[in-house]
């Protein structure tokens, strides 16, 4: 029973890796790395290196020239912090790198999208759907070990991004330091681990992308039309927070998924819509979420597979 | 008389308002191949279809080795190989490896398995070669090896011979024959074309406008039908008198076509008629007595040429 559906999701990474268009997407993250890279090591004034007499003065003279414009910015305390307890700042490093890489989830985004809208409208434009629902496998098996598949890809390409954001950050940067930042919270300056500092970074934008790859996927399953499903799936999610505002003061903007979807909204404190929660938002992404995946679900178990 | 391998009950699908197939009964021989006749939009396809359960049933049920494709989709399924339509299959991966990922999704399939159904079909040198640029010929020979893979009771093929040539079409009627002959398996071959499923099926059923007009055995053991057909080539004025004269001194019901007289009969009977004929002075231009073609058949049971 689960070695059968282990299998399904074998074959459909199987058949999703024996593609070409697979791998060429994946190296276009790879290069969009590289890119990032490279730009932001031109980009001067983020590789700052400081010097070991020096450094305290210069932490002093960014202070003061901070204060002129905010007195609050928290970059002061955590200068302040540095100098009173000795931590001379690292300068650009690997670490960094990868941790401003999650603005490159955006391009994983959207390839998971064209991989979730495929992977069910293929199959009916290839015609191979047919042989393979007439298997001793039900069609909920099938659909699901698709979707599953989509987000092993999306995995796949993540960790992509994470190696080669590492790699590339280490040969332009310098490895420089455990990884760990500063950050102030509630007034005082505390240390951030490495993966807290990541899992902060990442999940917040992998939310939307199991959104928009599972709203690709519902229409793949649904209307059996891969650029249609990948088509709308890219136009909302790069629109989507515009829509917002036209909406904001609207009384069922609360209710639009665009609205919740951002949940950096509730780190910066930048709410879209006045009376939203966390929670609030949190619980209706999961039921938008879930309403994805059943309309997909019934609509792809019960309609006929008839001619084209 | 053992168990039928598959039964058709009160077979019927409707789309829309449209009845599409009107009720079919009847059952298939472990053994036998059955031949589907019919002109194109018959509604061919559309059995085939809800046979593999791909589409809904609108009435009626499929029962393949005693199981309901309609409760039972699993446990009725695993007997049947199928090819519907074209042979599609997946163009990127090499023809060994769209068998592996069929194999997979039944369990006990051995690459012993595999090995052995290429070689029955002749593809092993090409099996590892990419799909797409197999001919349709080979493609249709992949497609038959994937529908054999799990040892299928039942294979069911949809137009099989639909754009091979001549020597393509031999080499389907000699694995339909050999399957049915050696192994026992029933074979559903589906045609719009009479001349092609005289010579690999055992019965033939003609549909019609959804409805199943007729089933003929191809090879009659029946001795008292006479296996010959004479056709009499006369003067048209004179058809409605020779008619009634074979009628009246024979008690033959022939049937005219294009001013030829139909009838079956065996070769010896023939002298006595020939000369009532010619005495009853009806001007004859030539008179043929020919092995009986299945188009005779089914012109003598409905009475009009049907196919097409
Ligand atoms: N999905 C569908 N919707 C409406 N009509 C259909 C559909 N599929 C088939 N038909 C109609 O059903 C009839 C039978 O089609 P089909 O089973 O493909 O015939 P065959 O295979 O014998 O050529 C045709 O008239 C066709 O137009
Ligand atoms: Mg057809």
């Amino acid at each position: 029973m689960s070695s059968n559906f282990f299998q399904l999701v074998r074959n459909e990474q199987t058949k999703l890796y024996s593609q070409l268009a697979t791998w060429i997407m994946l190296g276009i993250l790879v290069v969009v790395v590289l890119g990032f890279a490279l730009i932001t090591r031109t980009a001067d004034n983020f590789t700052t290196d400081y010097d070991e007499a020096t450094w305290k003065q210069e932490l002093q003279d960014q202070n003061e020239s901070l204060a002129e414009i905010d007195q609050a910015d928290t970059q002061i305390l955590i200068n302040n912090y540095r100098i009173e307890n000795d931590l001379m700042p690292d300068g650009m490093t690997a670490w960094d790198f990868l941790y401003d890489s999650n603005m490159l989830t955006s391009v994983l985004s959207l390839l998971t999208i064209i991989v979730a809208g495929g992977i069910i409208a293929n199959e009916y434009r290839w015609g191979t759907i047919k042989l393979l629902l007439i298997r001793p496998a039900t069609r909920t098996k099938i659909f699901f070990a698709k979707y599953t598949s989509v987000l092993l890809f999306a995995l796949t390409a993540l960790i992509v991004l994470f190696i080669f954001s590492w790699l590339f950050g280490m040969l332009l940067f310098g490895l420089g330091g455990d990884g760990s930042v500063l950050q102030v919270k509630d007034g005082k300056v505390v240390e951030v681990s490495v993966w807290t500092r990541i899992a902060q970074d990442y999940g917040l934008q992998l939310v939307k992308l199991v959104v928009w790859a599972t709203f690709a996927f519902m229409i793949s399953a649904a209307l059996r039309n891969g650029a249609l499903a990948i088509g709308t799936a890219i136009f909302l999610m790069f629109a989507g927070s515009s829509i917002v505002l036209f909406i904001y003061d609207k009384p069922f903007a609360k209710y639009v998924l665009f609205s919740n979807l951002d949940l950096t909204q509730f780190t910066t404190g930048m709410k879209l819509v006045e009376d939203l929660t966390l929670t609030f938002a949190v619980v209706t992404i999961i039921v938008y979420y879930l309403i994805f995946l059943v309309i997909g679900w019934v609509l792809f178990t019960k309609r006929d597979v008839a001619g084209n | 008389m053992a168990e039928p391998a598959m039964q058709l009950i009160g077979l019927k699908k409707q789309i829309g308002s449209k009845l599409i197939v009107k009720g079919l009964d009847f059952d298939i021989q472990p053994g036998e191949v059955f031949g589907f006749l019919g002109p194109n939009g018959a509604g061919k396809t559309t059995t085939i279809r809800m046979m593999v359960g791909l589409i809904r049933i609108s009435e009626g049920d499929v029962r393949i080795q005693g199981k309901s494709i309609k409760s039972d989709f699993k446990g009725a399924i695993r007997h049947v190989g199928a090819i519907v339509e074209n042979p599609e299959l997946y163009g990127f991966m090499s023809g060994y490896k769209n068998l592996l990922v069929f194999s997979r999704m039944i369990p006990g399939i051995t690459r012993d398995r595999i090995d052995e159904v290429v070689k029955l079909v002749g593809l092993e040198k090409s099996i590892s070669q990419k799909v797409k640029r197999y001919s349709l010929g080979m493609r249709q020979r992949l497609g038959i090896a994937q529908a054999l893979l799990h040892r299928p009771s039942i294979l069911i093929l949809d137009e099989p011979t639909n754009g091979l040539d001549p020597s393509g079409i031999r080499e389907i009627r000699h694995y339909i024959r050999k399957l049915a002959e050696e192994e026992n398996v029933a074979v559903i071959v589906s045609s719009h074309l009479l001349s092609e499923m005289e010579l690999m099926c055992d019965r033939i059923g003609i549909l019609k406008n959804g409805e199943l007009i007729s089933i003929q055995e191809v090879h009659s053991t029946d001795k008292d039908v006479p296996e010959e057909m004479v056709k009499i080539d006369c003067s048209a004025a004179q058809l409605e008198n020779a008619k009634q004269l074979l009628q009246e001194k024979f008690g033959i019901a022939a049937v005219d076509n294009n001013n030829q007289l139909l009838f079956p009969i065996s070769r010896d009977q023939m002298p006595p008629i020939i000369k009532a004929l010619a005495v009853a002075d009806i001007e004859m231009y030539a008179v043929a007595v020919e092995r009986k073609t299945l188009e005779d058949k089914f012109l003598h049971v409905i009475g009009e040429n049907v196919i097409e």
